[in-house]
Parts: C-alpha cells; structure tokens; sequence
C-alpha cells in the first residue's frame, strides 16, 4: 500500500477565496513596504561599507566592556555582538567609519589586552574591511540583481504561455514581488545580517517562486485546453488541486531541510537559511494566492482568451 | 616582518601568539594580515620536531614557511576564514613526516 499525503480527488476551493487572500497579502506588502522604508534591512558589511572583527577572549567577558575597551582607538559607533556558544566567549564587533585601517587587528587586540592585562588576552582571529563606496556599489548591484531577475522571470513566463494568455506573465511577476517585499520584510523584523549570502539567498527564492508558479501556471494551460467550456476559476481550482501533492512534498521536504540548517546552521549561514526559509512559504502560497488570481482578474472570471479562440 | 606576494595583495606573516610545545610537536598561530589593514586571518600549524632545528624560533619558522604559503595562500585563507566564520574555531593545518608541507 503506498503513502498517500493527498486524497487524489482532492478539491478545496482556493481561487474562492481569492478576495480574501489577495487583501490579505495587500496589507503584509504594504506593511513590509513600511518596514523597509522606515526601519530598513539590517546591512551586513558587504553593503554598508566597514570592518568586522572577530574576537575570542579566554574568559568570559561582556559587550559593553569589549564597547569601552576599544573606545581610545575612535573607531566610532562600534556594535558588539555574541558569536556562537557562550562558553567559546567568542565577539563580532563591527564598526563602520575606521580613520586609519592600518593594523586595524594588532591594534584592536593591543587594546584590548591593554584594558583586560594577561588575566585575560583577547585574540583577533579574524578582520575584514569592505571600503564605503564599494559598499554602495554592492547594494546598488544586488537591488538592481533582484529587480531584473524579477522582470525577465516575468517576461519569459508571458512569452513562454503568450498562445494562451498574457496574463501569466502578469501573475508570476507580481507573486515575485509580493515574496521578495515579504521576504525583505521578515529580514527587517528579525534584525538578521542582510549581506552577500542573504542576497544569494533571496534571488534563489525568486528562481523557487518562478518555479513553483511555472508548475500550476502549466497544469492551468494544459487543464484550460483539456476543458475548452470549462469557467476558468473551476479550471484553476482543479489545476491547484492536481498539483497540490507535488507542491506539498516539494516544499516540505525543502523546509525540513532549510529548519535543520536555521536551528543548527550557527549564526553566519541563519540570514540565508531564514531568507530560504521565509522565501519558500511565501514562494508556495503566492503561487496559488496570488499568481493564478491575477489571472483570473485579468481574464475577468472568462475562458483563457487563446483556449476559447481554439474551441471556437 | 615577513611578508609574501599573493593574488589579494601583501600579506604580512606574524605570530598571534607564542609557540606552543609538546613531546612531539609544536604550535604555530599565525597571523596572516593585509598590509593595509583591511583584512586578518588567523591559523594554526602543528608541526612536527623531526622537522623542525632545535631548539625552534618563530621568526624561523615563519621564514621557511614563507614560499610555501605564498603557492597555498588561496587554500589555506579560505580553509582559514571557513574554520573562524562557521566554525568558530582556527583551522588547523599539521606537518609530520607523512607530509612534510614547506619542511
């Protein structure tokens, strides 16, 4: 007897609730637009320019002493962090403005065993710089990486399904910007580094989503030819429906593997992991919630245009 | 101060911490930083006394080990920087016998 996770005459009606789940999705885009305009993502070095230094000390010892024991260099706003398990007494201290980067590790570790004596030395295992403008520049890139993967994901899909309708093309950019703001808004609210990696991370999600969408996109193209007299709403449902099982087992097994590595991935590889993991619910339900709903909206609730023109 | 050539720029090598001995075998923490300061990685040697003229100095050490880190620098920064970001801790690279490294 073989495992059945979905009933294979399952047919929940999610285009339904269509009005539901796009208002829904409307407020979470808007609040995230919010977030990132007035908190704004939390920029890891890459992007804002800086140094990073990480510090293992042989005793305990605390930020805010790190914070002090530092403050004759005029490093300026200097941001101190635990790093890993609080028994390796490991720091990241960040600093964005360094005047004089020469030996900036020798000198960080001078005084800090100046401060702390032998009792407790302090060692720099690791210093990296990024320079202000290269900063800029990366940010400038990534946005601009985001946005174009974004539209020709969205070009390629109207063209792919353009005998059909052109609304798909529509729906898969849209889904595509409503997971990168959700996405970008739950990176805001969790404070994670926003860096290079979570950058990787994020355009992964937009090559799942345009994915995902591609599938139930596909299975509408092939039910709507199958079903020429068929209303479209009742063609998406039964598309959703038919590709529920494989929506399903893909994400969740892709989840199971993105939990493991958020729980037990250390702090370095959380932001992309969190990013992954965000990015593949959001990813998943923009497919059936937003994508094919835009469809609809754009077709008016009628026969795709291309699938009546060949019935007639 | 020994410094090597390498596809990132010049790198100064220097001990981070004193040498560790053992019956078999010593410690070397080295320091591998920019010379502009922009960048400083830190990693462990064990190297075995067979190897080593007794008794052994750091600036020696460093000296012979100068060429062979200049041909290594891309692995073992990268080794370096993948041991302290991910795991927390140095990475360690040991020469004995079996593999003699710059020795």
């Amino acid at each position: 007897m073989s495992l059945q996770l979905i009933p294979p005459d399952i047919n929940l009606d999610f285009v339904g609730k269509r009005f539901f789940f796009v208002a829904l999705s409307t407020i979470v885009n808007l609040v995230a637009i919010f977030l990132l305009l007035h908190i704004g993502l939390n920029y890891g070095v890459d992007f804002v320019g800086g140094s990073v230094v990480q510090i293992k000390f042989d005793k305990p010892t605390s930020g805010e002493e790190i914070r002090q024991a530092l403050g004759a260099l005029e490093l300026g706003e200097v941001a101190v962090q635990d790093f890993g398990a609080k028994s390796q007494n490991q720091f990241l201290v960040r600093f964005e403005k360094v005047r004089n980067i020469g030996s900036l590790g020798m000198r960080i570790e001078g005084a800090l065993n100046e401060n702390y004596g032998s009792s407790n030395r302090a060692h720099v295992l690791r210093v990296e710089t990024v320079g202000a403008k290269v900063g800029h520049d990366l940010r400038v890139d990534g946005f601009l990486a985001v946005a174009v993967a974004t539209l020709f994901m969205g070009v390629y899909i109207a063209w792919q399904f353009a005998r059909v309708s052109w609304s798909f093309g529509a729906g898969a950019v849209i889904a595509l910007i409503h997971d990168v703001l959700v996405v970008s808004g739950a990176l805001v609210l969790s404070r994670l580094e926003f860096d290079l990696t979570t950058l990787a991370a994020l355009l992964t999600v937009i090559g799942y989503s345009v994915h995902d969408t591609i599938i139930v996109s596909d299975r509408i193209r092939e039910d709507a030819t199958k079903r020429r007299r068929e209303p479209l709403e009742s063609i998406m449902n039964r598309a959703i429906n038919e590709t529920l099982s494989r929506t399903i087992l893909t994400s969740g097994t892709a989840l199971t593997v993105l939990a493991s590595l958020l729980v037990l991935g250390g702090p370095i590889l959380r932001p992309a992991a969190f990013t992954l993991f965000i990015g593949i619910i959001t990813g998943t339900y923009s497919s059936i919630y937003i994508a094919a709903p835009v469809v609809l909206f754009w077709e008016r609730g009628h026969r795709i245009k291309g699938a009546a023109a060949r019935a007639a | 101060m020994v410094e090597i050539a390498t596809g990132r720029g010049v790198y100064r090598l220097a001990a981070a911490a004193p040498l560790e001995g053992a019956e078999s075998s010593v410690v070397l923490t080295l320091a591998m930083e920019r010379a502009d300061g922009i960048e400083r990685v830190v990693t462990r040697f064990r190297i075995a006394c067979e190897l080593l003229d007794q008794p052994a100095e750091v600036d020696a050490i460093i000296e012979r080990m100068k060429g062979w880190l200049s041909r290594q620098f891309e692995t073992t920064r990268e080794a370096a920087l993948k041991a302290i970001r991910s795991e927390r801790r140095l990475h360690e690279i040991t020469f004995d016998l079996d593999s003699r490294g710059p020795f």
